[in-house]
């Protein structure tokens, strides 16, 4: 059971801040609160008491997503649902509503949101490969002698290993700020124990643009999660396809590579075995997505089988 | 060469023994005939979710000779009603229905016997139902509230009791020779599955139910009975797995238990087999456990179908469904290096 | 716990249509407060980690889980519960009353939650199609129904809400000409589908107090102290009770009396009740678990069936000191002989896991002494009957001075024919002279209550040529954990159906049913069947294939006939595997062939009675769209 003395909800940011400087030792910052409550439970962290708990869901700065120049800026209280709902949302991050659709429920996701999932800095955390995949980057504020300073961090700095980050004393997260991918193909490969309510035991993401006159591949974005303590940019990977017309055997050998990248302490051999295949279908699917045709679609086989 | 997504079929029977095992089982019920022409019955059962309290109502209101919804049932509560006994071992319908019955016709006769007297008829050609009732081939009928008060006028409230017995009889202790049940039920299901060789996940399709309840009392309510046994048996057949190491749990809650969700059901077609049973007033049987029998070795075999290997060991989890197939791969390698 | 004094919360609202300003404490959930302060206890708390979706409930016109949900996070926002959907003596909604109409609540536990989730996949997309409601109810589990009939009540409110089906669907079908075989509606529904119904969990008395149970964490310890003191010092706190309270035969189990309402001297496994603390809220009565002071000494623990049933295996209960709580063996002709006559042998071991009964309502009661001085008990038990015996005789009182009542029952599946806790109720209602409630968390009852028994069982069949089985021969080992309860009963019924609806003239069959220090296993939906069956039915295919039949065919080769004798050497009067296996062949439209790994040339895949895979974005994909996304 979670208990605490106070719970704070500032409506300012400044307010936000000054709270959060001031608390007392053990203080937890709460968006969604999704994630707390069910962790001071049985099991988990048990019965746990804070002095106080400081809400920022009612801080507006912290809401709605502004655009600038290719990138765009999530407050970090935009929720997961919004990637479904919001139809601009849709066609800018091609790969959110399949992502989003993965994350927990309708309802958890109407309370949940991006910024606090991926600060929760979680292994198998659902948001964290597609933001690396966008060059994803916090934006960070602190109180400075009064004054609101900022930081901006890439997510692949920011998160250090699982539930530690670079967030330091006083700092709020504020935004997700990531790259804009519109018309690209988008694709999010997961797979748990079910269909609903899934935590991840391997998920995939893949955003793609092919030229149009060409038909090689102008950009592609790969990003893997569940498989080490931090979520995975696969870079290598991206490189060997870029500027190339996709061949069947070109998607196959590139998901070989990433295998090698898998680090988890548990379930090792069976995430390697699928990170080969949810990398050929992450891409096929974002190659569909963007109304694309998939190579060899029709004699697509399991490599190991 | 397989595909990433194959699909197969399985299928497996089942049997089931209705009520409890090699002993003697018993239920009791009362019953009422009431004012307004409603009914009363009380039995030391409620509702645990099978249905149990309509189906109740059905056998009376059947029995009484007026609309279920005129019953009024009396909570299980052991300073006020009759013995019933657990909600359990598939017995409700069996015992407690049959019990049920018998103590309706017992408080009816009463009603008959002042009825017959009051129109001067013989009690066996009084019939009733819905709310009226009347003599057979006479013009003789009238409500079954105007009934209730012409016997309670004549000084007999119409009441009557049951007691439903099962004969079961004990195992021998060295070659465990008995007869534990006097009805027996029998099921067999039908399972489509696709399977994921990508992620070693099983989806169950499609589901074909056929199960022997003996009559069915409230068809609706028995197909009820099957889809959550059948969703049950899924759940114990691919995900659900409670996990100890060293007598400490690691599945604390629902987030490391996993449950089926609706995204993870078949489509479940029902086949109901009504093979009577003669040793009781009801002829129906049951089918609260026997439903999920069969499920999840029909899912198992109809992965083996799907991709050829055989799981032994449940839950059948992505991760071990996606073992099997590469211990399958590499033993066909090995086969073709020889 | 901190010295600071908590800062109330000043809340304005709205909840079902009504302004309200209320007080919450600070760490209070939204469900807390609608159920507790505002006595709305339509929403449930199933799990109270936002996983089984009992406690939804609308704000601002959004569906959430209200256990979820810190409760400072409502304040002027409008709520809308299951009970504000229809209103109280109001009509139900569309969308209750086909949950009505198909019979979609059984249990009725997750049902408020449930309509309220079909409610917003309606609101949100009046044109929602069968997926995308799956999708929208993928956040609440149901134990009961399997889904099917919530979605044909779905489907049903949307058309008649879209004016596609006319509104008199969702009324009674007709008397006909007998209620027997009839779809009369469930008579418990209404309650069910507004909330109404009141579940032990939901009930309040005056002057009631809140039970916490202390639990072992150990599995196997001698307890050499337990030191209430400071808890009972605690303000607040009503009384203490451990082991050394109870006035009688302390034992209860279905077959065996072996195990005592609180640990008495040592425990057997992790999570057994050790004491129980009553106060005036489960604040204080949580914090005052907390400061009992237990001395352990921990003592050599088994884990594994086998093992226990090995020479020099650490002994769970003095009174077996093999550790076996029942053997069952079953004989029948000759199977030595059986196997010599076979021209195949086929032999292969299974293993089924423990299995939680998952109810939706976690255990719950309430217990007081009433004017009479009759001990009640008011529970969701599944043998009120049995609870009573045994009751009386460990509180020593004569039997008709305990009285059980029998609440609505949020799903039992066997999991609540154990007297687990309320001997603690009754102890501390004879205590205190007060009510006692006490309501299980989720991790409580995972931890603390039966499952399904493990299983590993070891098969050997024989075979002729044609098909006839000659002999079998099974053994069944089961994890019965630390106490009885119904294991003996448990390896009876799997042992009598184990070999399945066959004749088979030769069989040997044992089940075993084990101690170990593990959670204990009980009474679970089929009692040893399932994991008996699972074996039959996975060996009868893998003997199908080697003979090269059929797996119908195969079986009607060995089905019992009427009049057939049993396994048991009971003799059958009409017999009805044969028209059930046509039935199931009928209605599949089942392709006759030798079991192998045949699916790929199979024709009788992907009929209309099955569903399509799913891969989810049903709400985004494009109309017409066929290549739907794999998201794997």
């Amino acid at each position: 059971m979670l208990t605490c003395d106070q719970y704070h909800m500032p409506t300012s940011l400044a307010d936000a801040l000054v709270l959060w400087q001031d608390a007392p030792e053990g203080t937890q910052l709460v968006a969604g609160a999704t994630d707390i409550l069910p962790w001071a439970r049985e099991g988990r962290a048990g019965d746990v008491h804070l002095p106080a708990m400081i809400d920022l869901s009612r801080v507006p700065e912290l809401d709605g997503y502004t655009l600038d120049d290719g990138r765009i800026r999530l407050g970090a209280n935009v929720v997961y649902q919004q990637f479904l709902t919001d139809e601009k949302l849709r066609a800018l991050l091609p790969c959110m509503p399949y992502c989003s659709v993965w994350f927990a429920d309708d309802q958890i996701r109407e309370q949940a949101t991006l910024a606090g999932n991926i600060v929760n800095a979680s292994p198998a955390a659902d948001g964290t490969p597609p933001m690396l995949a966008l060059n994803g980057e916090l934006e960070i504020a602190r109180l400075e002698n009064d004054d609101i300073a900022r930081r901006n961090i890439a997510i692949d700095d920011f998160i250090k290993g699982p539930g530690t980050t670079d967030l330091k004393p006083g700092e709020i997260v504020t935004a997700v700020i990531c790259d804009t991918l519109e018309g690209y193909g988008g694709s999010f490969q997961k797979v748990g124990q079910r269909r609903s309510l899934v935590i991840s035991s391997v998920c995939a993401v893949a955003c793609i643009k092919l030229d149009e006159a060409t038909g090689k591949v102008a950009d592609i974005r790969l990003a893997l999660g569940g498989i080490s303590p931090v979520p995975l940019r696969l870079t290598k990977t991206e490189q060997l396809l870029t500027g190339k017309r996709l061949t069947r055997e070109m998607i196959v050998e590139a998901a070989r590579q990433p295998a090698d990248l898998v680090a988890s302490r548990t379930r090792r051999e069976y995430r390697r075995v699928v990170v080969r295949g949810f990398v050929e279908a992450a891409i096929e699917d974002a190659l569909a997505d963007c109304g694309a045709a998939v190579p060899d679609a029709e004699t697509r086989e399991t490599a190991d089988v | 060469m397989m595909g990433r997504k194959m699909r197969g079929r399985g299928m497996a029977a089942s049997w089931y023994g209705i009520a409890r095992t090699a002993t003697i089982d018993r239920a009791g019920a009362w019953a009422e005939l009431d004012d307004g022409g409603t009914g009363k019955i009380v039995t030391g059962v409620t509702e645990i979710g099978e249905g149990i309290l309509t189906l109740l109502a059905q056998v009376a209101a059947e029995e009484m000779g007026i609309k279920p919804e005129d019953i009024t049932i009396g909570d299980n509560d052991t300073a006020r009603s009759p013995e019933a006994a657990h909600a359990g071992a598939t017995r409700q319908t069996y015992m407690i229905g049959n019990s049920v019955a018998l103590a309706c016709r017992d408080a009816r006769a009463k009603l008959d016997k002042e009825l017959a007297e009051h129109w001067d008829v013989e009690a066996d050609s009084i019939e009733a139902f819905d709310g009226e009732i009347w003599s057979k081939g006479s013009n003789l009928k009238m409500s079954m509230e105007e009934a209730v008060d012409i016997c309670k006028k004549r000084g007999v409230v119409p009441v009557g009791s049951g007691s439903f017995t099962a004969h079961g009889t004990g195992l021998d202790p060295v070659d465990g020779s008995g007869s534990p049940w006097q009805a027996y039920v029998f099921g067999t299901q039908v399972a489509e599955v696709e399977v994921d060789t990508v992620t070693g996940e099983v989806q169950v399709l499609g589901i074909w139910a056929a199960h022997d309840v003996g009559r069915a009392i409230n068809p609706r309510g028995v197909e009820g009975q099957i889809e959550g046994g059948v969703v049950q048996g899924l759940g114990q057949a691919l995900m659900e797995d409670y996990q100890l190491e060293d007598g400490h749990t690691k599945t604390h809650g629902f987030a490391k238990y996993i449950l089926p969700t609706s995204l993870d059901i078949p489509e479940i077609n029902t086949v109901i087999v009504e093979d009577p049973d003669p040793k009781s007033p009801l002829g129906a049987k049951g089918i609260g456990e026997p439903a999920l029998v069969p499920t999840a070795p029909a899912i198992m075999n109809a992965i083996y179908d799907a991709v050829g290997v055989r799981i032994t060991s449940l839950p059948a989890t992505p991760e071990k469904v996606l073992a099997a197939l590469q211990a399958k791969a590499a033993a066909g390698q090995l086969e073709a290096a020889e | 716990m901190s010295e600071q004094t908590p800062t109330d919360l000043q809340l304005e609202f709205q909840i079902n249509g009504r302004n309200m300003k209320r007080r919450a404490q600070p760490h209070q959930r939204l469900l807390d407060f609608i159920r507790d302060d505002l006595a709305l206890t339509g929403a449930k708390e199933g799990c109270g980690a936002g996983e089984c979706g009992t406690c939804s409930v609308f704000v601002d016109g959004k569906l959430v889980k209200s256990c979820l949900m810190p409760v400072a996070k409502a304040n002027g926002t409008k709520i809308e519960t299951i009970e504000g959907l229809a209103g109280w003596g109001g009509d139900l909604t569309p969308v209750q009353k086909a949950f009505h109409k198909t019979g979609a609540s059984q249990c009725g536990y997750c049902i408020p939650g449930m309509v309220m989730a079909a409610t917003s996949a309606l609101r949100e997309n009046p044109k929602a199609d069968i997926e995308e409601i799956k999708e929208r109810l993928g956040g609440n589990i149901c134990r009961c129904t399997g889904y099917t009939k919530i979605f044909e009540a779905v489907e049903m409110a949307r058309d008649v809400l879209s004016g596609e089906a006319n509104a008199a669907v969702l009324e009674a079908d007709g008397a006909g000409k007998s209620y027997i075989g009839n779809n009369v509606r469930r008579l418990d529904a209404p309650s069910k589908v507004a909330g109404r119904l009141r579940y032990a969990g939901d009930m309040v008395m005056p002057g009631m107090l809140h039970m916490q149970v202390l639990r072992s964490p150990h599995a196997h310890a001698l307890i050499k102290s337990i030191d209430t003191s400071e808890a009972e010092n605690l303000p607040g706190v009503a009384c203490v009770i451990t082991a050394d309270d109870v006035p009688g035969e302390d034992g209860f189990g279905v077959f065996v009396h072996d195990q005592p309402i609180m640990a008495r001297g040592r425990v057997r496994y992790v999570g057994e009740a050790i004491a129980a603390v009553t106060a005036d809220d489960m604040l204080t009565a949580v914090r005052a678990a907390s400061l009992i002071k237990v001395e352990y000494e921990p003592i050599a623990a088994v884990f594994d069936s086998e093992e226990a049933m090995q020479n020099g295996a650490p002994v769970v209960h003095d009174y077996a000191p093999d550790n076996i709580v029942k053997h069952i063996p079953i004989r029948k002709g000759d199977v030595e002989q059986g196997f010599a006559d076979a021209d195949l042998v086929v032999e292969q071991s299974y293993d089924t896991q423990a299995v939680e009964h998952a109810y939706l309502e976690p255990e719950a009661g309430i217990a007081y002494v009433d004017h009479d001085d009759v001990v009640t008990v008011v529970s969701p038990s599944q043998n009120i009957t049995h609870h009573r015996h045994m009751l009386a005789k460990i509180i020593d009182r004569p039997i008709n001075k305990v009285r059980f009542i029998m609440s609505p029952v949020g799903g039992g599946f066997g999991g609540k024919e154990d007297m687990i806790y309320q001997g603690m109720l009754a102890l501390s209602a004879m205590k205190t002279g007060a009510p006692v409630r006490l309501v299980y968390t989720r991790e409580e009852s995972i931890i603390s209550t039966a499952k399904r028994h493990p299983a590993r069982i070891t098969y050997k069949m024989g075979l002729k040529q044609d098909g006839r089985i000659t002999a079998v021969s099974f053994r069944m080992i089961s994890d019965g954990g630390a106490y009885g309860l119904s294991t003996e009963g448990v390896m009876r019924k799997a042992a009598i159906l184990a070999c399945g609806p066959y004749n088979i003239p030769n069989v040997q069959i044992d089940t075993y049913g084990v101690y170990t220090n593990n959670t204990p296993s009980g009474a679970f939906r089929t009692f040893g069947a399932m994991q008996s069956q699972f074996a039959t039915e996975s060996h009868m295919d893998i003997c199908a294939e080697k003979l090269g039949l059929d797996p119908f065919e195969f079986r009607r080769i060995n089905m019992m006939q009427n009049g057939a004798v049993t396994h048991t050497q009971q003799q059958l009067g009409s017999v009805s595997i044969g028209r059930v296996l046509e039935a199931a062949e009928k209605a599949s439209r089942w392709e006759t062939g030798p079991v192998s790994m045949r699916g790929q040339e199979r024709a009788d895949l992907g009929g209309d009675d099955t569903r399509p895979p799913c891969t989810l974005g049903a709400r985004f994909r494009k109309p017409g769209d066929d290549d739907r996304q794999e998201v794997a």
